[in-house]
């Protein structure tokens, strides 16, 4: 078993491979990869003599580095190989693909792979994603290094660890660790959503696949909505459910909203009932009326509610709720009748009454009222949220000024996949 | 599916097939057929059915490529054919994307001088304009105002019937081939397939394909609006080629550049033909010049792995800022050295495109018939046939096409 340093597999791709008396059993074709503790290892290599792949076992190497390769065992000893989608192999299936970068935040493509010695296995500890890759794979990399030192300039290494890598395609999935997944859960919705736009629908499914449920409902309402549309209908009806669920109803709505008719009814069934009921009323409105753009979700407590008992359930509430800064006061039958803001309950006397302080002229609109009227109104009057009511004053829902800026302003904040 | 709803599905569709054609007809495309209509009155007319056929069979198989793999075909090649064949195709296609950068600003350019508008002022406004426009990151909307201006081709439609052709003789001749064993005619005919495919379209329609996620049951709609496109793209080269060919050729008139076939035009047909030519040109070139520079540095960038986007900083993105900015500040600058050689930057870079169209073509069918990437959409028998036989001429013209540029005029045909 042979022990070696580090290399790069271009480095000895084409490479002759000797047998214990010198002899030329082949050239190195490719690689194959298997799972491995911590790091995925190389588990075989395939070599190439007159156009026929051999398997040479790991194992069977005795010596293993960019100048020269032998084994243990002669020509008469290898085995046939025939190429198979089920094997992993690193020039066929590693090389020039994109991979995400998770500590970067971006998506990469593969220009070369790094191999370490680590107890007596080949492991796979990085991908080289810059220029350098890039020469190597050319055959330049010393021409490019002089002429660099021409200009007194090196040419840095861009080499991005095996832990740091979240696969795009299912096949290299089966290699990935755990810890990029983790570290991808930690960037900000923004930037997945910048990955998800970068690379194709497919893959970006893949990709929102592997990510736990909360995650991929924060970095899909980032997105815009004809591609949240394409990576939902690319799901099964399960899986979007889960993920529909994490969303604030109203998003979940415009997202359905998007979709062919069967795809979306066929994921509301799976959606929880209570939230399902929610999303379906929203998405009985208008998309660009007070009426789709409102949630249904926000606070409200009847009249004779006291401050102290209001902060209260105030505490359990706004966790679930996005827009906290209104407490609405609704009557027994659901009628609006007041708005409080949170400042001022927080700053009454804890026995007065919700009553007492409420305002009870306040702005509202009804859901078939226009974006544009909406927006107007709530610019005018500095708010934060706009309650919707129906013609008789029941209380349907709000719209929250978060809302109503993605529609005024340009969508800079979203991230749609932008090739010319 | 009744009527209704196949028309609603089109509409969602629509769009890349018939941008990318608009995009087609740059100011290389208006001046090849406005000098060959001019010099050859109808007699290149028919050219235009064979390549329209060539167009719309490479454009569908780009089009299915980028519905079902949902990427670009620079991507494409690269994880399919590896570093090597990808850098030096990308290499050649920045060459000769830059050459196709500057006949745009050269159009450019010559649209302002015969506009009165001096061009030492014109093309660094147009140049610093551009790039503004990307940087901020704002150029979508100039480009849809520019595709909407795409509209005013239709003038070219008009002065087409205002010209008065013999519309019995125009249809004869555009239905029945005829050859003229004159160097100047093969050239021009040739040069009619090369500017009407080029290799950076059939980049660009596969990613915009790709970028409006179009799925593959919604193909068939793709391919009627890559069929639409090709057929406007030819119908606005017929007539302007028949504008020319009515107005200019009876009175012997030659020319080499479509501003002068604008000038020419004003005394024979009238104000309206000069101004739809001159302001057609511009438009052209503008809009060539925002996208050719901006495709090719995307293309680079998504094929070596280097970061992209207009919304990115020289630091994000350096790679794909410089690409573009070098492509747009050098255009401009060649354009505005007194004496520049243009007429051979051009003939470099129609001969450089011409090379690469076949490598792009033949590496584009047997990416269409890779099972692995295309399942069951691969090429059918029948079109296999037809795919390889265009491309195999389009190899033949284009070979002819360079080794008439390297040998004299005259001096092949005899």
């Amino acid at each position: 078993m042979p022990f070696f340093g580090e290399l790069f597999v271009s480095e000895i791709l084409k490479k002759p491979v000797l047998d214990p008396k010198g002899e030329e059993l082949g050239r190195v074709k490719d690689l194959i990869v298997v799972k491995g503790e911590p790091f995925p290892m190389v588990s075989a290599l395939i070599i190439d003599k007159k156009k026929k792949g051999f398997h040479l076992p790991w194992r069977d190497l005795n010596i293993f580095n960019k100048r020269i390769i032998s084994s243990n065992i002669y020509g008469q000893d290898l085995l046939a190989y025939e190429f198979s989608e089920e094997d992993l192999l690193i020039a066929r299936d590693i090389f020039d693909k994109q991979i995400v970068d998770a500590n970067g935040a971006k998506v990469v493509r593969v220009n070369d792979v790094k191999l370490e010695g680590f107890e007596s296995e080949a492991i796979l500890v990085a991908i080289d994603v810059g220029m350098r890759g890039i020469m190597r794979r050319l055959g330049v990399e010393r021409g490019g290094e002089d002429f660099m030192r021409i200009f007194r300039r090196d040419i840095p290494f861009n080499l991005i660890s095996w832990n740091y890598l979240q696969p795009l395609g299912p096949k290299l999935s089966t290699i990935s660790l755990t810890v990029p997944r983790q570290m991808v859960s930690e960037l900000h919705p923004a930037d997945i959503a910048d990955i998800i736009s970068q690379v194709s629908r497919r893959e970006g499914v893949t990709f929102v696949k592997g990510l736990d449920v909360e995650t991929a409902a924060d970095a899909l309402s980032e997105l815009e909505t004809d591609v949240q549309a394409a990576i939902i209908t690319r799901m099964s009806a399960e899986k979007a459910a889960d993920i529909l669920e994490e969303m604030p109803p109203d998003e979940a709505a415009d997202v359905l909203s998007d979709l062919p008719a069967e795809k979306a009814k066929e994921i509301l069934e799976n959606i929880e009932k209570d939230e399902a009921e929610d999303i379906q009323e929203l998405l009985s409105h208008e998309e660009d009326t007070a009426g789709g753009l409102m949630t249904n979700v926000y606070i409200a407590y009847p009249p004779d509610t006291t401050v102290r008992r209001a902060i209260d359930l105030f505490k359990k509430d706004a966790e679930d709720v996005d827009t906290v800064y209104y407490i609405y006061i609704v009557d027994e039958k659901e009628k609006l009748v007041g708005v409080v803001s949170l400042r001022e309950l927080l700053l009454a006397s804890l026995d007065t009454k919700l009553s007492d302080i409420m305002h009870s002229k306040l702005k509202t609109v009804t859901p078939d009222v226009d974006e544009g009227e909406v927006s107007a109104i709530i610019s005018k009057y500095n708010l934060v949220a706009l309650p919707v009511i129906d013609h008789e004053g029941f209380m349907l829902g709000i719209v929250a000024v978060d809302d109503i800026v993605d529609r005024i302003l340009p969508p800079a904040a979203k991230r749609k996949r932008r090739t010319v | 599916m009744n009527l209704w709803r196949k028309i609603v599905l089109f509409v969602s569709v629509m769009g890349p097939g018939i941008i990318t054609a608009n995009i087609d007809n740059d100011a290389s495309g208006i001046t090849t057929y406005s000098v060959a209509g001019a010099r050859f009155g109808y007699a290149l007319l028919w050219t235009l059915i064979p390549t329209t056929i060539a167009l719309v069979v490479i454009q569908e198989m780009v089009a299915r490529m980028g519905t079902v793999t949902g990427k670009g075909l620079s991507d494409l090649i690269r994880e399919n054919y590896g570093v090597k064949s990808t850098f030096y195709m990308m290499t050649v296609l920045f060459i000769a994307n830059f050459g196709t950068t500057v006949a745009n600003f050269a159009g450019w350019a010559a649209s302002m001088e015969i506009l009165g508008l001096s061009k030492y002022l014109m093309v660094p406004l147009g140049a610093l304009v551009i790039w503004i426009l990307v940087i901020k990151g704002s150029y979508r909307a100039v480009e849809r105002i520019l595709l909407f201006a795409c509209l005013l081709y239709f003038g070219y439609v008009f002065s087409g019937f205002m010209s008065k052709p013999e519309w019995k003789e125009v249809f004869h001749r555009t239905f029945i081939p005829e050859m003229h064993l004159n160097s100047e005619f093969i050239m021009l005919s040739i040069a009619i397939v090369g500017t009407t495919i080029t290799p950076w379209m059939q980049f660009y329609l596969q990613s915009s394909i790709a970028e409006k996620g179009i799925k593959k049951d919604q193909y068939k709609a793709s391919r009627l609006d890559v069929l639409i496109g090709c057929s406007i793209t030819d119908i606005v080269s017929f007539f302007i080629i028949v504008t020319c060919a009515t107005t200019l050729f009876p009175f012997g008139i030659r020319i080499h550049e479509a501003s002068e076939a604008a000038l020419a035009l004003k005394p024979l047909a009238g104000e309206y033909a000069f101004l739809i030519f001159a302001v057609s040109l511009a438009n052209a070139a503008l809009l060539g010049a925002i996208i050719v520079p901006l495709a090719t540095s995307y293309y680079i960038c998504e094929a070596m792995g280097w970061e992209r986007g207009v919304n990115k900083t020289f630091r994000e993105a350096p790679q794909f800022m410089w690409i573009y900015t070098v492509m747009i500040v050098f255009a401009a600058l060649v354009i505005l050295i007194p004496k520049a050689p243009l007429i051979f930057l051009m003939v470099l870079s129609s001969v450089l495109n011409g090379m690469l169209l076949p490598f792009v073509l033949i590496y584009a069918l047997s990416l269409v018939n890779n099972k692995k990437i295309m399942g069951e959409y691969v090429n059918p028998r029948m079109h296999n046939i037809i795919s390889w036989g265009t491309v195999g001429v389009l190899t033949v013209l284009t070979l002819f096409f360079i080794i008439s540029f390297l040998i004299p005029a005259g001096g092949f045909y005899g």
